[in-house]
């Protein structure tokens, strides 16, 4: 990188604004009090072109020059613009250049005034959104993707680190890295950092993607890596080699390489404990320092705060004596336990930076002689332990480090039922840790109170005080930056809680529990804000409000913490089919049974009732029943010729088909109650014969002395099975 | 018989007769075969049991072998359903990162037995996890969760059978109604007209899925070259509409469309097939 005054139109240009602020005294002001602000160069271009993004330096001249001062410096603008023609095209000329705005007073527009409505035609107003967006230059993706590759430094010790960076004009998105490449057995090899930027060309912007690889030597000799292929949008890119050389003792004129250096207060930590991570770039021996673009932390398993980065420019100690450093400070915050490796890196910017930048001592800063590298730090490692479960306390909300609480504040002490009372309660952080990401403790369930969680989270975060901070140095060794004891003022947040009270018996606020985690003393700490005496009375509307108490008790029960169970021991409830039964073809089927079931049951009821109001259908079916009986054993009889027993078999079958129409019991009946009930003709004919007959032979072999000739009765079958047809037809 | 018998011709069948029947060398080793599948039965009617595939599943889960523990849960749970077997298939599933799989195995759970709190926790944790909301339930589909799903046809069944038979009984059997028939006759009705709206809860639950694979398309048209107007996250529950070929037609809480077959799982598996 060449220093500024080795370019002539810097020169030039330095003697045109050192004139310009000689001649404007007070009316030159800076960008804003307090800001760095660089040496800068004039250009027409700058003038037509002003871009912002996070490339861009937000940092910028606003000079409000009269007539009679414009006058003077126009001959000089001229002249930087005419050096600025002659200026041959290289990185520093591609470089974007801060903005000069030319107004004119109040009272005097000045000439810049002027020329500016000359040039400008009447136009209808621009949507300054629309202004904007068309303000940016846009970004051009070059057709030939270009690789370059250099050792940094180029010459080193045996055993001592040099940078192996590969830098595209690509997106980083674009290219495949590989995950390794071809290299002499006697360099140690391991990845580094990677990053992209957008760098400024006189019409756009192209991006630059830089992959670093860390690389030890382990022995004396030039090693070279050999060129290899890298693919970028799927097109093979050529990545031309490049030469390291080990010797015992590198050349005066070999510089060592730019570093950064990461400084972290302490590396044991406890999982969320915020710590205060510090990059530091350091300046030249000459004084010449630059900023970082794209500063960031990088490992696994930590959160970086980049809502608490600050920036500055300060007098640190460098080899035993004071050089101007950039420092770049955020928040690093470990969410994992175990060890972490987290390491820095940022590109070098020259004067660009992307936010406020503080400045304590003297510094300069290059405006267009530097060049963009990635650079990186060593990596430290983290030893990140697990909050500890016993012992902690109510109240307790991550907050990780050494609190005090201040005395809470009540707007008012007296009050009425139902009215609201703010709570303002501060919380001052006095430990080493920065105040980050501290969340109110949670509102209690009181009894006469109804109390809102705090809706205004106004942290303040003052500069913390010098403290010691850790650095890694190359040789990976902690070194103490600063003998500095830490203590004193590290932030303060104030809390406020609404509290309204439900009854005219409450006498004190609730106490609102708080507690904290002492990494020191590795216990927690109560921290519980205390309650405030308060008198309240009767409200204007009276109202129960232990409804709104119970509702609110029963809404805000704490959740249990939802965590995945077990496996379980048993098969637990076991069922034949995940479908339900009523989507099953059985069930309805098994549902008929029951009804069928009950539906025979009623029609058997209804059936018994019917027979017990007509007894006669009983009897007619008895009858039926013993006529066919007694025909069997008539058929058995006759077939066997047993005479006897045909005879009382067919008067049997006879009584027992009369004697429902009388009724009867069919051992009464005679032989004369079974003609009538024979047809007419039957009567006095063959039907009536063969009755008479039967009734006669078994009278006769029952009452007689004598046996009967009964030889001749199967001979009058058929007859009487006319007859006894007749008769069963009329049951 | 007996030429009819020669007629089948038995020697084809690995016998054949000359006096009686003579065993073919076929024959021979088919029934020792069928000896061998006969003596062995238990043992196989007892390795592949719903229990002892339990048993392997949890042995493997112990094990961390998550995929095999989830295949054989998977197994238990085709044989029998049970409600610790799909819990245990659940967490082996979520423990393979199947967040699909895993919700669905948890609803089926919860479907056998909504008593489980430990099912209830894993799905609240699932979904914590997951960004998942749970099915948008009515208030019958709400009360239908209250006894398992299985429950509610048998409670309606037999609290209206117990109406009607206290109704009828008495008079059968000639006896006097008394006040407790009336009362018992009552309090089945009141049982069955209440269990009615959790049976057609349960009815519309059973046409609940999840959804089982991660950015599923969720498809305006049944076509594989539909356009996906959202994608939807594994577990992310679905009520069946209706079904075409390979695509289903659900509808989520915020809109309609097809997915594949494949992709949406039901609570209630046949009743998916069913329904398409």
């Amino acid at each position: 990188m060449c220093p500024p005054h080795d370019n002539g139109m810097n020169r030039g240009l330095s003697r045109g604004i050192g004139a310009a602020r000689h001649s404007l005294g007070s009316r030159f002001k800076s960008g804003s009090a307090g800001l760095f602000t660089p040496a800068c160069s004039l250009s027409p271009r700058n003038i037509q072109h002003p871009t912002s993004n996070i490339q861009h330096p937000i940092t910028y001249i606003r000079a409000v020059i009269g007539r009679r001062a414009l006058s003077r410096i126009l001959p000089l603008l001229l002249a930087a613009s005419y050096s600025l023609s002659a200026q041959p095209s290289g990185p520093a000329a591609s470089q974007p250049q801060p903005r000069i705005v030319l107004r004119g007073t109040a009272n005097d527009p000045g000439t810049g005034g002027v020329l500016q409505q000359q040039q400008m035609p009447a136009q209808p107003p621009r949507d300054p959104f629309m202004s904007l967006m068309m303000s940016q230059p846009k970004i051009e993706i070059p057709a030939v993707t270009r690789a370059t590759a250099a050792f940094d430094p180029p010459v080193v010790r045996p055993g001592e680190q040099s940078l192996l960076r590969v830098v595209f004009n690509a997106l980083e998105q674009s290219i495949e890295w590989p995950t390794n490449f071809t290299a002499p057995h006697q360099l140690e090899m391991r990845p580094g950092a990677h990053g992209q930027l957008l760098q400024m060309t006189p019409t756009s912007m192209e991006p630059l993607t830089a992959f670093n690889c860390r690389v030890r030597a382990t022995s004396l000799g030039s090693f070279t890596v050999p060129e290899f292929v890298v693919k970028v949008d799927g097109k093979r890119v050529t990545v031309p080699s490049a030469r390291l050389d080990v010797v015992t003792a590198p050349p005066a004129s070999v510089l060592p390489a730019e570093r950064v250096t990461l400084e972290l207060p302490v590396t044991n930590l406890f999982v969320g404990q915020p710590v205060t991570a510090r990059i530091l770039l350091p300046g030249s021996p000459a004084g010449m320092v630059q900023g970082l673009g794209q500063p960031q932390l990088s490992g696994q398993g930590i959160l970086v705060d980049l809502g608490g980065v600050r920036q500055r420019f300060e007098m640190a100690p460098r080899g035993g004596a004071m050089a101007a450093t950039f420092i770049y400070e955020t928040t690093l915050t470990p969410v994992l336990t175990g060890k972490l490796t987290v390491f820095a890196q940022g590109f070098t910017m020259g004067s660009r930076f992307s936010g406020p930048v503080g400045v304590t001592g003297p510094a300069t800063t290059p405006v267009n002689l530097f060049r963009y590298a990635l650079l990186e730090s060593e990596p430290v490692e983290l030893d990140v332990r697990p909050l500890p479960r016993e012992g902690q306390l109510p109240g307790f909300a991550g907050a990780i480090g050494s609190f005090s609480i201040g005395p809470p504040k009540l707007a008012t002490n007296v009050l009425r039922v139902g009215d609201p009372l703010k709570l303002t309660v501060t919380i001052t952080n006095r430990g080493e840790g920065p105040l980050a990401r501290l969340v109110a403790p949670t509102p209690p369930q009181a009894q006469d109170w109804q109390v809102f969680a705090a809706t205004d989270f106004a942290p303040t975060q003052p500069v913390a005080q010098p403290q010691p901070f850790i650095r890694f140095g190359p040789d990976g060794k902690p070194v103490l930056t600063s003998a500095a004891q830490p203590g004193g003022l590290q932030g303060i947040v104030t809390f406020h809680y609404t509290l309204i009270p439900l009854t005219e018996t409450a006498r004190a606020t609730p106490p609102i529990p708080f507690s904290y985690f002492d990494p020191k003393a590795g216990a927690y700490v109560d921290l519980t804000i205390p309650s405030v005496p308060v008198t309240v009375r009767p409200g204007a509307a009276p109202g129960d409000l232990s409804s709104l108490l119970q509702a609110g008790s029963a809404g805000d029960e704490p959740e249990k913490e939802l965590v995945l169970s077990d496996l379980t021991v048993s098969r637990g409830r076991t069922a034949s089919s995940l479908v339900p039964p009523q989507q099953q073809s059985w069930f309805p089927l098994v549902q008929l049974a029951p009804a069928v079931a009950f539906f025979g049951l009623w029609s058997w009821d209804r059936r018994r009732r019917h027979l017990e109001a007509h007894p006669d259908i009983v009897l007619r079916r008895r009858a039926r029943h013993a006529l066919r009986r007694q025909r069997r054993v008539l058929h058995r009889a006759a077939q066997e010729a047993d005479a006897p027993r045909f005879a009382t078999a067919a008067v049997n079958a006879m009584r027992v088909a009369c004697a429902p129409h009388y009724p009867a019991e069919p051992r009464a009946l005679v032989g004369g109650d079974v003609l009538p009930l024979l047809p007419e003709n039957e009567r006095s004919g063959r039907g009536g014969e063969v009755v008479r007959r039967f009734f006669a032979v078994t009278d006769a072999a029952r009452f007689g002395t004598t046996a009967p000739a009964i030889t001749d009765l199967f001979a009058l079958k058929p007859d009487l099975e006319r007859v006894l047809q007749e008769l069963e037809q009329k049951l | 018989m007996k030429p009819a018998l020669l007629q089948l011709r038995t020697s084809d069948f690995g016998l054949r007769t000359s006096f009686g029947l003579r065993p073919s060398g076929f024959g021979i080793a088919t029934s020792l075969l069928l000896l061998m599948a006969l003596c062995a039965s238990p043992i196989l009617v007892s390795a592949i049991s719903p229990e002892a595939l339990f048993q392997s599943g949890a042995t493997a889960y112990r094990a961390s072998d998550y995929s095999r523990a989830a295949e054989a849960f998977r197994q238990s749970v085709v044989l029998q359903p049970a409600s610790g077997a799909l819990q245990d298939l659940g967490n082996a599933e979520w423990r393979c990162q199947h967040t699909g799989a895993a919700i669905l195995a948890w609803e089926q759970a919860r479907w056998l037995d909504p008593f489980n709190p430990s099912v209830r926790r894993n799905l609240g944790f699932a979904r914590k996890t997951a960004q998942l909301e749970a099915p948008d339930l009515t208030w019958y589909e709400v009360v239908s969760t209250w006894l398992p799903a299985n429950w509610w046809a048998w409670v309606a069944g037999i609290s209206l059978w117990l109406a009607v038979g206290m109704g009828i009984l008495p008079g059968v059997l000639r006896q006097r109604k008394a006040t407790w028939h009336q009362a018992v006759a009552a309090l089945g009705l009141m049982v069955f007209l209440l269990s009615l709206p959790a049976h057609l809860g349960v009815q519309t639950r059973s046409q609940i899925g999840f959804v089982l694979q991660k950015d599923t398309p969720l498809r305006l048209t049944p076509t594989l070259e539909a356009q996906a107007m959202t994608r939807l996250a594994a577990g992310e529950p679905g009520r069946w509409v209706r079904a075409r070929g390979n695509y289903v037609l659900i509808r989520t809480s915020r809109t309609l469309g097809w997915v594949e077959r494949d992709q949406f799982g039901m609570a209630c598996p046949r009743a998916g097939k069913k329904a398409g």
